[in-house]
């Protein structure tokens, strides 16, 4: 096996020798041209964007006034899916939603992401998850989901039905938006954009929905 | 207004009306022709297979050809009906001669003078309707060189647009390559043919009856395959669609 | 799993018996069958038209398309140009996060360090998200044959991978691996592993393998995944998978094994904005991948889920040689697969003629970069210069050309051929010579005289077969344009 110093040595000497200098970066279908008009205005109602880009990605956006209307939203839904286990994120957003117990009332027992003996028994068993998000972003109507303590990777990702309750001043326009948010590279152990359902189109260009992920997606943005 | 002429050796040897008709729709606007009679081949096939030493020969062959005629007789322009050896001589020799400085300056001034056909009548001389006539309903083929290293896109289609009688068609697919790829279309004969074939598909379906390229190149290996098939399609080059004194006159695949 | 390998009658399954080298060669012969099949066909355009108009849409809907083109064409540049200290710095990120960081100069590093930590770990499962890394250096085969006593259980997740591996078949499309089988064909693959028959419904297919991949995913001791970007500042490796199981494969296992080839960095966190987009639009037309997910090193204090364990294997595998030199770009490309989409010869044979991991385009011009240009010889003949390729190419990767400066080193190393450097030396002399072409013109009048019949040459032999066979050639006219330029047009 090779050890660092000699494999980056051996790299050192070839990006030196020559210096390849490309002639052109070619161009043609990329420049705009009449008929292909490249400008699209600015965003301007994020949150309708927002909404409009996860229904057309197949998952289920609302705007809802406050936590209130959220928990109750979330209580329709699970009793919808006849969940029997909600396994949620242990953070401020969601101790304030309050649904911890009208959903176990419910018949939905709710587990909560800390001290678990094997974080597998319960992300795996469970009918919903729930989390919040760190942003959201409207051009894709995607979530950007921090990893952290309390913050499971899981719990967005192996249940069938998957419920992420936002506020909605998180919610930013442009995905290089959400980028610069972490420029510095200062990052968690865990980010991801996650945008609407999982899918796959493997088998005959066919949209198959939920494959390894949740294939039922929902936000609630509040406020 | 004076412009030499570069007639491809194939055009030369097999297309000549191609060439008649460049002649003659240029003259009738007004333009001053000059022929070097010692051009040959702009050395695309070397080039294409891999021998760019043999490629240099023929270029350098070219340019002496041209820059003799320029300083004899002035013209300002170069201009060649075939989207592809108009890309050879004025993208590809300065990229051949990347490392010979003297050439390399050589070959990007003379390729700034060469202008493919329909480029020189709409751009140059600012001509998008040579007042032709022929009845038919026409597809345009765009060859590959002209489409993507050219960029003229819509200077033939102006200027077909504008012959009378004729109706210019969409279809399908229109910017996959036809396949013919120089010497590709004898290594590979399988899937070039596969390749003509998807067009000519395209081509019935359109319900044209004429196909139109500015590339000759393109349309005999359309044409071959079309005769094959036995697909009654009359296949033209744009110089002969305009040409003022042979308007109807195009080979029938 | 991996014992269950149905036989497959297809001859890409032989050639992976005789070891890679032997299998790239024949192009033309097994693009001479691929062309005659019309399923395959029908296949391919399918999955090519809807991916293309997806792009379009997409493409036109950002307004900085060009500007984000060249955007990435630069940082590619100037992260080759400085490899060796972007290298330096990911690996002391990772480091720094509590990661691990191998450095392989081969295939056989990185089977062997995979290898050594499952033998330490005595782990049995190994759960992959689809990586062309680790097709490229045949990792599943090289650690079930090398690490035999271990009976390791190695299982692609992602769907179209594991039905591919449940067939003993290979990938044949950068994006879409098996876009090649039909649905029938699915059904059957995935009904013999469940020991039942299954209909070929996407649905019911997709749900099988979410339930029986799921078992693997809980159970798995070690993940394996690629890597569609490193961030040198961050140490943070980033993938995207639209199912969700490169997200698993990196949540679940207490292990989580990167291999990345050394060309994938990018100096900055905020560079990924130009390359995630870039990605998602042209490789599957969406504005960005379901799971974009971003991974720095292992689980943090008090984190319940999360590789314990992150291993990251920078793998140069014949990638550095093409450092400083005229065909650096190679090293640019994300694996978009748009260049096999827009590719003409592509459309007409699929993937698996190319033979090789990369297919298409990039695949015509990586294979004989890192395998050699004898392993590779047909490969950069697989095109006919159209250029959609380069047209495409989202960071302006000049693909063709690439193609033609390899078909010019193969001239120059002699791999040419005999017969095709007498031809273009005669080519030469002919054209350089107004007078011999005359001559020429004239002989070949004369000696086409009894070979043509209704306008047309008869079919020929020897070279000019390739053309006769399947099109009609026209004879040369009775006068030249030059002869009527002299008489007077
Ligand atoms: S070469 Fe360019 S177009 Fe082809 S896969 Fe790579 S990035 Fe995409």
């Amino acid at each position: 096996m090779s050890n660092r110093t000699e494999f980056l040595d051996s790299i050192r000497h070839r990006t030196q020798a020559g210096r390849y200098k490309p002639t052109k970066a070619p161009d043609s279908a990329w420049t705009r041209t009449p008929e292909r008009p490249f400008a699209t205005p600015p965003i301007e109602d994020p949150t309708a964007r927002f909404l409009e880009e996860l229904e057309a990605l197949g998952g289920h956006g609302k705007r809802v006034e406050d936590m209130d209307e959220a928990r109750e939203h979330i209580l329709a839904l699970a009793k919808e899916r006849e969940a029997k286990l909600l396994v949620r994120w242990d953070v401020d957003e969601l101790e304030e939603l309050s649904a911890d117990e009208p959903l176990s009332e419910a018949g939905t027992e709710v587990a909560i992401w800390r001290d678990l003996e094997d974080f597998r028994d319960v992300a795996a068993k469970a009918d919903i998850g729930l989390s919040t998000a760190e942003w959201a972003i409207a051009e894709t109507g995607s979530l950007v989901l921090e990893g952290g303590v309390g913050k499971g990777r899981t719990v967005t990702l192996l249940p069938p039905t998957y419920i992420a309750v936002v506020p909605v001043d998180r919610l930013l326009r442009t995905t290089t938006e959400a980028f610069g948010k972490y420029g510095g590279g200062n990052l968690p152990a865990n980010l991801c954009f996650h945008t609407g359902p999982s899918r796959s189109g493997d088998i005959e260009m066919s949209l198959a929905i939920g494959v390894h992920g949740p294939g039922d997606v929902h936000v609630l943005l509040v406020g | 207004m004076k412009a030499a002429l570069f007639i491809p050796c194939y055009v030369d040897a097999m297309y000549p009306e191609v060439g008649v008709g460049v002649v003659r729709t240029l003259r009738n606007l007004g333009v001053d022709i000059v022929y070097p009679e010692g051009q040959t081949c702009c050395g695309q096939p070397a080039f294409n297979s891999g021998f760019f030493e043999e490629s240099r020969s023929v270029a350098k062959h070219f340019m002496d050809v041209f820059e003799k005629e320029r300083e004899k007789e002035g013209f300002d322009y170069i201009v060649c009906p075939s989207g592809s050896c108009a890309t050879m001589a004025s993208h590809y020799y300065p990229f051949i001669f990347k490392d010979l400085p003297d050439e390399r300056e050589r070959s990007e001034e003379l390729g700034h003078k060469v202008r493919e056909f329909s480029d020189f009548l709409v751009n140059v001389l600012g001509v998008g309707d040579v007042g032709a006539k022929m009845s038919g309903k026409a597809v345009f083929h765009t060859g590959c060189h002209q489409r993507r290293e050219l960029g003229i896109l819509n200077e033939p289609r102006e200027l077909l647009e504008s012959v009378g009688g004729l109706e210019l068609l969409e279809w399908e697919n229109e910017e996959l390559c036809c396949g013919f790829g120089g010497t590709f279309s004898v290594k590979m004969p399988e899937v070039s043919t596969a390749m003509a074939d998807e067009k000519i598909d395209a081509l019935e379906k359109s319900g044209a009856d004429t196909l139109v390229s500015c590339d000759s190149s393109c349309l005999m290996h359309l044409a071959g395959r079309m005769k094959r098939r036995q697909t009654g399609t009359r296949v033209m080059h744009l110089a002969e669609v305009l040409d003022p004194g042979n308007p109807v006159n195009g080979k029938v695949g | 799993m991996t014992t269950n390998k149905p036989a497959l009658k297809r001859d890409t399954v032989d050639h992976r018996k005789e070891g890679v080298e032997s299998k790239v060669e024949g192009f033309n012969d097994r693009a001479r069958k691929a062309v005659k099949d019309r399923e395959l066909h029908d296949s391919v355009s399918l999955f090519v038209n809807k991916t293309l108009t997806g792009r379009q849409a997409n493409l036109a809907a950002l307004p900085e398309a060009p500007e984000l083109r060249e955007k990435a064409y630069h940082i590619k540049q100037k992260t080759m140009a400085n490899l060796d200290t972007y290298l330096d710095q990911m690996a002391d990120a990772v480091e720094s996060r509590g990661g691990n960081v191998h450095f392989a100069s081969t295939g056989e590093d990185v089977v062997r360090y995979i290898g050594e930590l499952a033998k330490r770990r005595g782990s049995k499962v190994l759960a992959k998200s689809k990586s062309m890394a680790t097709e490229e250096i045949e990792l599943n085969r090289h650690l079930e044959e090398d690490y035999a006593d271990l009976a390791l259980d190695i299982v692609e997740t992602d769907l179209g991978e594991w039905i591919a591996q449940l067939a003993g078949d290979h990938p044949s499309h950068i994006v879409g691996p098996i876009l090649h089988m039909n649905k029938k064909r699915i059904a059957d693959v995935l009904s013999e592993t469940a020991g039942e028959e299954l209909p070929p419904d996407v649905k019911a297919l997709a749900g099988f393998a979410r339930q029986r991949l799921r078992e693997k995913f809980l159970s798995a001791d070690i993940g394996i995944s690629g890597a569609n970007f490193g961030v040198a500042e961050s140490g943070t490796i980033c993938m995207v998978t639209n199912e969700g199981n490169g997200r698993l494969v990196t949540s679940v296992p207490p292990v989580h094994v990167v291999v990345m080839g050394i060309e994938k960095l990018v100096p900055k966190f905020e560079d990924l904005s130009v390359f995630t987009q870039l990605l998602a639009r042209n490789g599957t037309g969406q504005k960005l991948t379901v799971y974009t997910n971003f991974i720095t090193g292992p689980r943090g204090e008090g984190e319940l889920d999360g590789a314990e364990e992150f291993h990251l294997i920078l793998m140069d595998n014949g990638r550095s040689k093409l450092l400083g030199t005229e065909f650096e770009e190679a090293l640019y490309c994300i694996r978009c697969g748009s260049c096999l989409n827009v590719c003409p010869v592509y459309r007409q044979t699929g993937g698996h003629a190319y033979g090789s991991t990369y297919s298409g385009p990039i695949g015509a011009v990586i294979t004989p970069l890192l395998k050699g240009d004898k392993e590779a010889k047909d490969l950069p003949h697989a095109s006919s210069l159209c250029a959609a390729c380069t047209e495409t190419c989202p960071v302006g990767i000049p693909l063709h050309e690439l193609l033609l400066k390899l078909r010019n080193r193969q001239v120059d190393e002699g791999l040419a051929g005999k017969a095709q450097e007498m031809v273009f030396k005669g080519f030469e002399k002919t054209m350089t010579s107004p007078k011999l072409l005359n001559i020429s013109t004239k002989a070949g009048r004369v000696a086409q005289k009894p070979m043509t019949k209704n306008g047309s040459l008869r079919p020929m032999p020897g070279p000019l077969s390739g053309w006769t066979d399947t099109r009609d050639l026209p004879p040369l006219a009775e006068k030249s344009f030059r002869e009527m330029w002299r008489e007077g047009i």
